[in-house]
This record gives structure tokens, C-alpha cells and sequence, in this order.
């Protein structure tokens, strides 16, 4: 990394930005932000959540402008006036939130105004397809069907279509806004090597992301951001070191010391022959049958790749919908759930957590106090009348004891910053006085200094003798927040992993032996 | 303190005090281009014409709170008053009977829009449009076209009276229209269904999630539009004393209007019904003036779209969290 480090930090950059401002009705995104990234360097972009990466991507790939400061391209001052004209500059920006058009197909997506012309001008739709599966193929995809629905595929497919589409183009200089945040483990194998092709063809790639073992498995250089500013870049740096300076803050270990599991500990949850809704069922196997037990205090961990089953098995447990088949029983009692209702005032409370917690878990406008108490309202009123003063008192103790930072119940939830907001959210459910907790890919797209607090959090929980499921896209979380880990495959248990063997290795490749066999 | 002065200071709270702000810029100004304008008989009629309309807006104010809308408003209405008049055929004995059948019909049309829009997933807008469609075929069917014996009863006296009746002053219809503007906000403010409300029309899978029975908070919106517009069709035929063929007409576009002038979000999730009263009242007032300025109907029905057009462009660009 060194030698390629040393060429690039001598050498005009291919992009750079210089005192760059940007404000967003009243918060200052951006504040004297400097950044450069050189032709042939794979560039780590890091910090918390909020530090300003998002904007700075946006204003370099074109988006929008800066209030003041200056883009330079290859050491000449620029001033783009869109995304098409730094397109055209040889520009190429994966954005974070994905831009394909749901309705189309994946091959209109990916040959979106390059579409194969016929007489006329007209779109030659027969060749559409076959196009976009030769484009595809060039760039070692083969299990994505350029004839179906952006709609119907996964979200880490999509995030692969989106990918694929600014590659193509063959940008000189490439943005990738945390690229992999939907994407599993073999899939980012995938991009980190069309990445390294890239590099070789002398393509200047700046990235995000949130999972240090990514940024330096292929990072040449990184330039950490807190606040809007770049606090410095660096070719190698110590990820506590790195943490520190992305937070300001020192943080002690990495992953928190999992509770004592007593040999004891009463099941809370019991799951048998239960078969996942929807999932295609491999020909000439049954159909899907799954079966665990969960314990008080134990924290479960439910590992694999996507698409085997996590999503709905945890929806289902929580009625949303029902899975398909198999008992389900809450401290010993045999129990049906058809909704989230039916979970969240069984015996023991049943509570989900899911993985986005702006489209599934919160109300963004509404305020805090309604966001908490949302589930036990039944609790806390009389004749359907909401008792005020209780109402309050319960979300200002849950306030205090998870230290939320906000100024009032009353605040807008969508005001809090994104660890607060997953508070609120799990805050929720301690006051629904859920023992059984369901936590899907908490920390998906959150921020390190954040992420420690959740583990915290998580850890805390089940030291009150809870019982947690755990699903976490990151593999590395899993191994270490875990008593058991269970990996999935086509709806079943395909292995379970416990100490010494409980590693991140040994879930990636119990994973992928499944996927070879499949 | 300073969480009391912040209640009071929503963008919720804002724009009911823009709605009852333009509504009393509209009085001043009618005052002004026509003396007499705000004299208390006047105003008090202005209040009366609102109320029929804020009553229609109680119904759409739910639905609208969840990201829906009723178009069945205007024949539901006119198929109550028809109703009224010909179940109750005039006679005082048939009044009690008549109301509920009445609100019965509104409430079943309702069910029946909330029914298809929660498990057949059709669109608010098309099948409530259906719906009024099929209410106006139902009622010109069953009245021949108001050509039917009963049709031309008269509604019963003691509905009529009710409605002009004066109670301390103020008719009757006011304190109605009083007394539903509380029992609303309370619902919407203090209780569960409301908190419900506001949950599914921010985020339906979210309020899902959090246990909130979406299903049947949206049927049970739906229903009280229905009845709602059943409420207003019977008040209005106790006003006019008969019914007649496309009475509800003018109540789609002024239930709606009421309903985004008093800030309630278009997109649902946010508002107060307290604003889309007020919204009724800057409506009727708007109206009155422009018929004291002598504007012709053209030229009002274009005031009216210029208006919802600004307070769309107005309301309506805030960034949706």
C-alpha cells in the first residue's frame, strides 16, 4: 500500500475539494472541508454518522453546489452545473439512497439513455435484455435476471444493479456512498474486486463505510471527517486511534464482554418445525422446517446469507406476517401470533426491533413521547382515553434511564441523531416490558461511536435476564455479541456455531458451503 | 414552561391560527367593502353555512389524517337528505327512525369504502369515486329521479325546527357543530384511536409494527365520513325543509378545501381538526365577500382554485421527514 500511497500523495489529484461550506437550513453539513484523492488510489472516507461524507460526495459527484470553496479536477478549478455534467467529466457516484426506478426492469435501469437504438431512434427492447445480460456478465454478475422488476429483486441486488450501472459508464474517478451496507459478505468480495480492477486502470476510487475490516482490506489511504471538516488522512491508522479521532472521544474495547449465561437459565422462546413464508423451497427437499430454543439472558445469533430466511423468520415470530407453519411458545405456553399485537402482549413480550428504523420502526414527525408509548397505549388509558400524566411520567423515566439526549418527550423524533433515535426505538419496548427481544441488523449504516453504545445497550438487556435474537449483517458483530450463533440455509438451520468455533470465519464459511451446495 | 410555550407553537397549532387569522381578515375586509357585513346576523349566518361544511370536513379531516380522501361525499349527502325526507314522509313519529336509517346508510357506505380500501388494496381516490357513483345510481334509481311519492315529503318539522331553532342566541346548528368540534379534537388529541390515526397516516407499516390494528382504524375513519356526510345531508334538508338533486355537490370541494386551508397535511400524518373548522369558516367567508364585491360564479369557482393552489404550493413543499 505504501509505494502506491507514496505516488499518489506526490502527483496532482484527480479530485479535490478545497474550504468547502455547505448549510442545510441552519446546520452546517460542510465547514472549510478539504479532501483529494489521486488517480489509481482506492480512498477511505470516514466518521460518524453526520460528520458531513454524504455532502461531500454529493457536491464532488455533482448533486449540488457548495455554498463557497472550490472543486478541482486534475488541478483545475470546476463548477459543475449537475450530475450530468460531472458525468460527463467522468464522474461516476454510487449515491446511498438507491435511484433505480422500481418499475422498470433491471436492463432499462442499467442501460437507462444508453439503450440500444434501431430505426427511427427507437429502442430496440428485443436487444435490451441481452445487452444488459452481456454487461452484467463483463462484470462477473450472473445471478441477477436483467428482465426482472428493480421492485422484485433484493435490496442488495439492487444495490449491485446501482453499482454495476456507474461502472459501466467507466468513470475516471468513482464515489461509492457506503456501497456495502446492503450488500453480504461474498457480495462485497465481489465489488472490493471490481474495485481492485479499477484501481489497476488507473480510476481514483473514494468510499464510505462504517465496517473498519473493509476499509482496511482495501483502503490505500483514509481521510477521517468529523464535523463537517477533514480531521486528517492517513495509510495506515489503528482503528481505536481512528475511532478517537472520528468521535473526539476515546472508546475502550471493541466489542463489550458478553454476560454470564447461567446453565440454568429458563427457555423464554421456543420455535419448533416452523417453516418460513415465501421462501422458494430447493426440489426434492421438504419444505423448510426450523426449530430453536432461546433462553433468559442468552443472546442468540441468527447468521447466513441473504435471502435464507432471517427477514421473514423474524417478521414472523412477531405475526407481521405469521410464518407459515410450527409452534411457537413463550415461557413454556404454546401461543399463536397473526400480529405484532398478539406478540407484544404475550405472556413474556414479544418485541421487534427491525432493520430500518426510518421506514419500519419510527413515526419521524411525531414526537418522542408518542413514539414510546405507541404500544402500550391500551396500558395507559382508561375507556380509550390516553391518561396524560402517566403517559408522560413512563416516557421520561425511559428518557433518563437510557440517557437519550433530547430536550423534551415532546420533541420531534426525526430531530434526534441516529443513535438516539435507535434508543427511542428500543426504549419502546422496555417500557412495553418486553422480555423477549428481537433485534434485526440494529446497526446497519450506524455510526462506530454509536454502534458501541447499541452493543452496550444490547448487552445491559441481557443482563436483565432477557432473551435476545440477533441478526446482523456484519459477521464480525456476530461472533462477538453472541452466546450461540445459528446460521441459516434455505429456511433451516444449516449449523450452529458456540465457543471456541464461534468465530467470524466459521459463520462466513458454514455460510458459504450452503451456498456452493445450493 | 418552555415545553407549554413549544405545545403552543407546532406547525400543527400555526396554521390553525393562520386559518382563524384569514378568517377574520375576511370579515374585516367584508366590513369594510360592505357595511353590515359583520353585524351578528350576518356572521351568524356565515357560521351557520359553515357548519354543514365543517361537519362534511369532520369526515374528511380523518380520512385525510391517514393519507386518504372521500369523494363520496357529495352523493352520500344527497342520498341522506333524500332519505330523511322519504323515510320520515314529514310525520314528527318517523323523525328518530329516519335519522338513524340516515346515518346508518352513511355509516354502511363508509364501511364499504373502508372494506375495499384495507383488504381489496384499491385506491382511496377510486373507490370512493365508485362509491359516489354508486350512491347516485342507487338513489335516482330507488326515487325514480325524485319523481316518487315520498320524495317531495318535506322533512319532519321537528328536524326543521332543530335546525333554525336558537339556543341562547346562537341556532342550534351552531352548538352541534360546537359540541362535534370538541368531541373531534378530543378524539384526535386524548385517546387511543387518535393517536392511532396520526400513527397510520405517518407511517402505516411503522404504526403496524408498534401494534397500533391499522386495518381497522382505517375502516372505522372511513365510517365516520360516511356518517359525517349523512349528518350534514340531514341538517341541510332541515335547513331547506326538501331535498333536491345534486345538493351535496358543492361539499366534495369544500370539505377538501377546509380541510388544507385549516393545515391539515394533504399527505395525511399531521393537523388539527380545530384548523380545518376554521378552514370552513375562511371558506364561507372568502365566498360571502366575493358575492358582496358582486363577483359572478365564474369568477369565484376561480378565487377557489387559486386558493387551495397557493396553500398547497405553501403547505405542501415542506419536506416530508
Amino acid at each position: 500500500m505504501s509505494e502506491r500511497a507514496a505516488a499518489a500523495a506526490t502527483g496532482v489529484a484527480a479530485v479535490a475539494a478545497r474550504t468547502l461550506n455547505k448549510t442545510f437550513g441552519g446546520v452546517q453539513a460542510l465547514r472549510a472541508a478539504s479532501f483529494a484523492a489521486h488517480a489509481g488510489e482506492v480512498h477511505a472516507l470516514v466518521g460518524e454518522n453526520g460528520a458531513g461524507k454524504s455532502t461531500l460526495i454529493k457536491i464532488l459527484g455533482g448533486r449540488f453546489p457548495p455554498d463557497s470553496g472550490t472543486i478541482l479536477l486534475d488541478g483545475e478549478p470546476v463548477r459543475f452545473s449537475g450530475p450530468a455534467d460531472a458525468t460527463r467529466r467522468g464522474i461516476g457516484t454510487v449515491f446511498q439512497e438507491l435511484t433505480l426506478l422500481p418499475w422498470l426492469t433491471v436492463a432499462e435501469n442499467l442501460l437507462f439513455g444508453r439503450e440500444p437504438r434501431g430505426a427511427g431512434g427507437l429502442i430496440r427492447r428485443a436487444s435490451l435484455a441481452t445487452d444488459a445480460e452481456a454487461v452484467l456478465a463483463r462484470l462477473g454478475i450472473s445471478h441477477i435476471d436483467p428482465r426482472a422488476q428493480v421492485a422484485e429483486i433484493s435490496l442488495s441486488e439492487r444495490q449491485i444493479v446501482e453499482i454495476a450501472r456507474v461502472v459501466t459508464k467507466k468513470p475516471r474517478i468513482l464515489f461509492l456512498d457506503e456501497p456495502t451496507s446492503s450488500l453480504v459478505e461474498r457480495e462485497v468480495a465481489w465489488l472490493f474486486e471490481r474495485i481492485r480492477e479499477l484501481r489497476a486502470l488507473g480510476t481514483a476510487i473514494v468510499f464510505t463505510s462504517h465496517r473498519w475490516n473493509e476499509i482496511t482490506s482495501i483502503a490505500d489511504r483514509i481521510t477521517i471527517y468529523r464535523n463537517g471538516s477533514e480531521v486528517g488522512t492517513f495509510t495506515e491508522i489503528e482503528e481505536g486511534e481512528a475511532i478517537t479521532l472520528m468521535t473526539g472521544r476515546r472508546v475502550d474495547a471493541l466489542y463489550p464482554k458478553l454476560p454470564l449465561l447461567s446453565a440454568g437459565a429458563k427457555d423464554m422462546l421456543a420455535l419448533t418445525e416452523a417453516t418460513i413464508p415465501g421462501l422458494a423451497t430447493p426440489i426434492g427437499q421438504p419444505a423448510s422446517d426450523l426449530s430453536f430454543h432461546l433462553r433468559a439472558g442468552e443472546i442468540l445469533g441468527i447468521g447466513g446469507l441473504a435471502g435464507q430466511g432471517h427477514r421473514e423468520l423474524f417478521l414472523g415470530l412477531f405475526g407481521a406476517p405469521p410464518l407459515a407453519r410450527g409452534k411457537i411458545a413463550v415461557g413454556g405456553k404454546p401461543l399463536r401470533i397473526h400480529r405484532p399485537s398478539h406478540a407484544i402482549n404475550a405472556g413474556l413480550g414479544i418485541a421487534l426491533v427491525p432493520e430500518d428504523r426510518k421506514t419500519e420502526g419510527l413515526l419521524l414527525p411525531l414526537s418522542v413521547r408518542y413514539n414510546l408509548t405507541l404500544p402500550i397505549l391500551r396500558r395507559i388509558s382508561r375507556v380509550g382515553v390516553i391518561r396524560a400524566p402517566t403517559e408522560g411520567r413512563m416516557s421520561r423515566e425511559i428518557i433518563t434511564a437510557l440517557g437519550v439526549r433530547t430536550p423534551s418527550a415532546a420533541q420531534r423524533v426525526g430531530a434526534l441523531s441516529g443513535g438516539n433515535q435507535q434508543k427511542v426505538l428500543v426504549g419502546r419496548w422496555l417500557l412495553a416490558e418486553s422480555r423477549i427481544l428481537l433485534l434485526y441488523d440494529v446497526t446497519r449504516g450506524v455510526d462506530v461511536a454509536t454502534r458501541h453504545e447499541i452493543y452496550d445497550l444490547i448487552m445491559r438487556l441481557a443482563g436483565e435476564e432477557r432473551a435476545i435474537l440477533l441478526y446482523s449483517s456484519d459477521t464480525e458483530e456476530l461472533a462477538h455479541l453472541c452466546h450461540r450463533v445459528l446460521v441459516l440455509r434455505d429456511g433451516r438451520v444449516a449449523a450452529e456455531l458456540v465457543p471456541p468455533v464461534l468465530t467470524a470465519e466459521a459463520i462466513v464459511s458454514a455460510s458459504m458451503r450452503q451456498a456452493r451446495a445450493a | 414552561m418552555n415545553n407549554l410555550v413549544r405545545l403552543f407553537t407546532t406547525r400543527d397549532v400555526l396554521r390553525v391560527y393562520a386559518a382563524y387569522g384569514a378568517a377574520i381578515l375576511l370579515f374585516i375586509i367584508g366590513a369594510l367593502v360592505h357595511p353590515g357585513f359583520a353585524s351578528l346576523p350576518s356572521v351568524t349566518t356565515i357560521l351557520l353555512i359553515s357548519s354543514f361544511i365543517g361537519m362534511v370536513a369532520a369526515g374528511q379531516c380523518f380520512v385525510v389524517l391517514i393519507g386518504g380522501i372521500d369523494l363520496s361525499v357529495p352523493w352520500v349527502l344527497n342520498a341522506a337528505a333524500i332519505l330523511l325526507a322519504t323515510a320520515s314522509l314529514g310525520q314528527n313519529g318517523r323523525a328518530l327512525y329516519a335519522i338513524l336509517l340516515t346515518l346508518g346508510m352513511g355509516g354502511l357506505a363508509g364501511l364499504a369504502n373502508g372494506i375495499f380500501v384495507v383488504w381489496f388494496e384499491v385506491p382511496a381516490v377510486v373507490m370512493t369515486l365508485a362509491m359516489n357513483g354508486i350512491v347516485e345510481g342507487l338513489t335516482l334509481g330507488l326515487s325514480s329521479g325524485m319523481t316518487c311519492g315520498a320524495c317531495a315529503s318535506y322533512a319532519p318539522p321537528i328536524v326543521q325546527q332543530a335546525v333554525h331553532g336558537v339556543f341562547l342566541g346562537i341556532p342550534t346548528a351552531l352548538w352541534l357543530w360546537l359540541v362535534i368540534i370538541i368531541i373531534v379534537s378530543f378524539a384526535l388529541s386524548f385517546t387511543r384511536f387518535g393517536r392511532a390515526t396520526y400513527a397510520i397516516g405517518n407511517n402505516p407499516r411503522a404504526a403496524f409494527l408498534a401494534g397500533v390494528n391499522v386495518n381497522l382504524t382505517t375502516v372505522a375513519l372511513y365510517v365516520l365520513s360516511g356518517v359525517f356526510s349523512a349528518l350534514a345531508g340531514i341538517l341541510l334538508v332541515g335547513f331547506g325543509g326538501q331535498a333536491s338533486l345534486g345538493m351535496g355537490d358543492p361539499y366534495l370541494f369544500q370539505s377538501i378545501a377546509a380541510v388544507v386551508i385549516g393545515g391539515v397535511s394533504i399527505l395525511g400524518g399531521s393537523g388539527l381538526y380545530v384548523g380545518a373548522a376554521a378552514g370552513a369558516i375562511s371558506l364561507t367567508a372568502l365566498v360571502s365577500v366575493l358575492l358582496a364585491l358582486n363577483m359572478p360564479e365564474y369568477g369565484r369557482s376561480i378565487i377557489y382554485g387559486l386558493v387551495i393552489l397557493a396553500l398547497l404550493l405553501l403547505y405542501g413543499r415542506e419536506e416530508r421527514q
